[in-house]
């Protein structure tokens, strides 16, 4: 058992990690205490901290994503597993993998550029002409730099991620399935419809991992989201999300009192979630796959 | 003759196909444009994008990226080692003791380990090494980059030595080898290609990482940097503050840092692709 201390490193990392952040984010907790969660003014001058918004952002840009995603994973899946074959199929699974593992900061550079732009012409101003009655629709898209480009941003970076993951567990549900189905008589949509069905608790788990994982993203949300500490219902305002805010405000954080320790405390909660969620996928993905290998 | 079904059959493929094209169409506009927008930017400043110093907000010349070429260098070398050698050790631990309750939990901690988002790792390096030894360092950034990358190369070896098939083990050690000399003799050299693989996608993974260098390599750009103790930059890092930046001349170079990267993961992903197709030959 010689190898027991290097494994072992891995846990050591983990604790050691979640320590040092709650350790640092305590001071912030017991100063301000929940007051932080509930208001969303920053103004580090006079010592006011608020969360509300950069927190909100979060998440809705991560359920924006993580929707964006799945719109175009599951088309995507059902035509790498069903509808190609050979050459063509090997190149769009290339292009997939090819897509995982581009680094995020080439796919900020690009958003920032380019998608924002086209999303501000041709999806943000349509929409609010069109839809300004609708709260999420009302406000003007001043920039373009707004929750719904984040969203949107993330959620392409996350499709090749969240495709992976579900034609993964397209490939565990065992051929008989499939078979019984085309032996009946059933068509290919038919026959799809019944899969997907049975995958669902696994396409379920993918979109949490996908959940998980743009909570966290950093370099996009900073170079789409807008950065500003502004709560509102509209999805084509500016807002934060908290990496963003981490990345913007981390390195000054020193000369004020309390705001390192506050944003410890916003990166805690963040943690906490995706960590949580990524436990519960898995929860999920391990109970489906007992129940679905016959 | 057409009865609903098959017209909704036909219908469903086309609107599949349809989907399924629009998710890759951002990917081919982004390969597209960055080639174009970088490759302009390399060209005007020609050779010396690899060795000469970045610009300031007003210059007219745009210089180049040495001190963050040279930085990112550093850092992987550095981290890439620790990341695979502590990855390759864990690996053969669960592989070789997969019903071990140690081995049960290092997997679920390389899970949790990955979905921590990174940034949160540079504040915790932060705290960590940076304070401790007042200054910013290539050293921590290596050190953030390792923590970040482990889970992943954990991943792909201990996938790799799994893949082998039983019956290996069970003829090494038949023929009464040790447990350490079935894993060093049969198990690594049978899964070799495929750790290959996970090594390479590991050093691509630390070469583009942004967030977890935010906070702990600082931003070393007036010199190139040689030393592990000294403050560097990186490329993702540069990309990152020159995007954001108003000036239009650090937008060019952003462009042609950004081509560089991109050209460099490209190599990389066809590199695995030829060792996997050598793996199924």
């Amino acid at each position: 058992m010689s190898l027991l201390p290097f494994s072992l490193s891995l846990l050591a990392i983990l604790i050691i990690s979640i320590i040092v952040i709650m350790q640092r984010s305590l001071e912030a907790l017991q100063v301000f205490g929940y007051r932080l969660f509930i208001s969303s003014t920053w103004n580090p001058e006079i010592g006011v901290y608020g969360l509300l918004a950069p927190l909100v952002g979060s998440i809705v840009t991560s359920l924006l994503a993580v929707f964006f995603a799945l719109v175009f994973s599951l088309p995507l899946t059902i035509t790498i597993t069903e509808h190609l074959r050979g050459i063509s199929k090997k190149i769009v699974t290339s292009i997939v993998e090819l897509m995982g593992g581009i680094p995020t900061i080439v796919y900020a550079v690009w958003a920032s550029q380019y998608l924002v732009p086209f999303l501000k012409t041709f999806i943000m101003e349509p929409l609010h002409r069109m839809f300004s009655f609708i709260p999420l629709f009302s406000c003007r898209p001043a920039t373009g730099f707004s929750v719904l480009s984040a969203g949107f941003a993330i959620g392409i970076s996350i499709i090749p991620y969240v495709t992976a993951l579900m034609i993964e567990a397209y490939h565990s549900i065992p051929i008989a399935y499939k078979e019984a189905c085309y032996g009946i008589g059933a068509t290919r949509y038919e026959t799809i419809r019944i899969m997907l069905s049975l995958s669902r608790p696994a396409i379920l788990a993918a979109l949490i991992l996908g959940l998980a994982r743009s909570l966290g993203e950093t370099t996009i949300a900073v170079a789409t989201v807008g950065n500003s500490m502004y709560l509102s219902a509209c999805l084509f305002a500016p807002s934060y999300t908290v990496p963003a805010l981490i990345a913007s405000q981390f390195a000054n954080a020193h000369l004020y009192a309390h705001a390192e320790s506050v944003l410890y405390t916003s990166i805690l909660v963040v943690m906490l979630i995706s960590v949580m969620l990524s436990f519960y996928a898995s929860t999920i993905l391990i109970r489906w796959r007992s129940r679905i290998v016959v | 003759m057409y009865s609903w079904r098959k017209i909704r059959e036909k219908l469903f493929t086309c609107i599949v196909t349809v989907f399924s094209l629009l998710a890759i169409a951002p990917i081919i506009h982004l390969i597209i444009v960055v080639s174009i927008n970088g490759g302009m930017a390399m060209l005007k400043a020609g050779l010396n994008f690899f060795t000469d110093l970045p610009p300031t907000p007003y210059s007219k010349e745009i210089g180049g990226i040495a001190p963050a070429i040279v930085g990112t260098a550093i850092v992987t070398a550095i981290s890439l080692p620790i990341t695979i050698s502590l990855a390759l050790f864990a690996a053969i631990m669960t592989s070789e003791f997969p019903r071990n309750p140690i081995s049960l939990t290092i997997d679920a901690v390389a899970r949790s380990l990955a979905s921590i988002p990174t940034i949160a790792i540079s504040m915790i390096v932060y705290v960590l090494v940076v304070v401790p030894m007042n200054r910013f360092s290539a050293l921590a950034g290596a050190i953030a980059l390792a923590i970040v990358a482990m889970p992943y190369a954990y991943t792909y070896i201990s996938t790799a030595l799994r893949s082998v098939p039983a019956v290996y083990r069970e003829a090494a050690l038949s023929v009464a080898m040790s447990r350490w000399g079935t894993v060093l003799r049969v198990l690594i050299p049978i899964a070799g290609k495929s750790i290959v693989v996970g090594i390479l996608m590991t050093m691509a993974r630390i070469m583009g990482e942004t967030a977890a260098l935010l906070f702990t390599v600082g931003r070393m750009r007036a010199t190139v940097p040689f030393s592990p103790t000294e403050p560097v930059d990186a490329i993702p890092l540069l990309i990152f503050d020159y995007i954001l930046s108003p000036y239009e001349i650090w937008h060019q170079v952003a462009w042609g840092a950004t081509a560089f990267l991109l050209l460099a993961y490209v190599v990389i992903f066809l590199a695995v692709k030829l060792v996997v197709k050598e793996v199924r030959m």
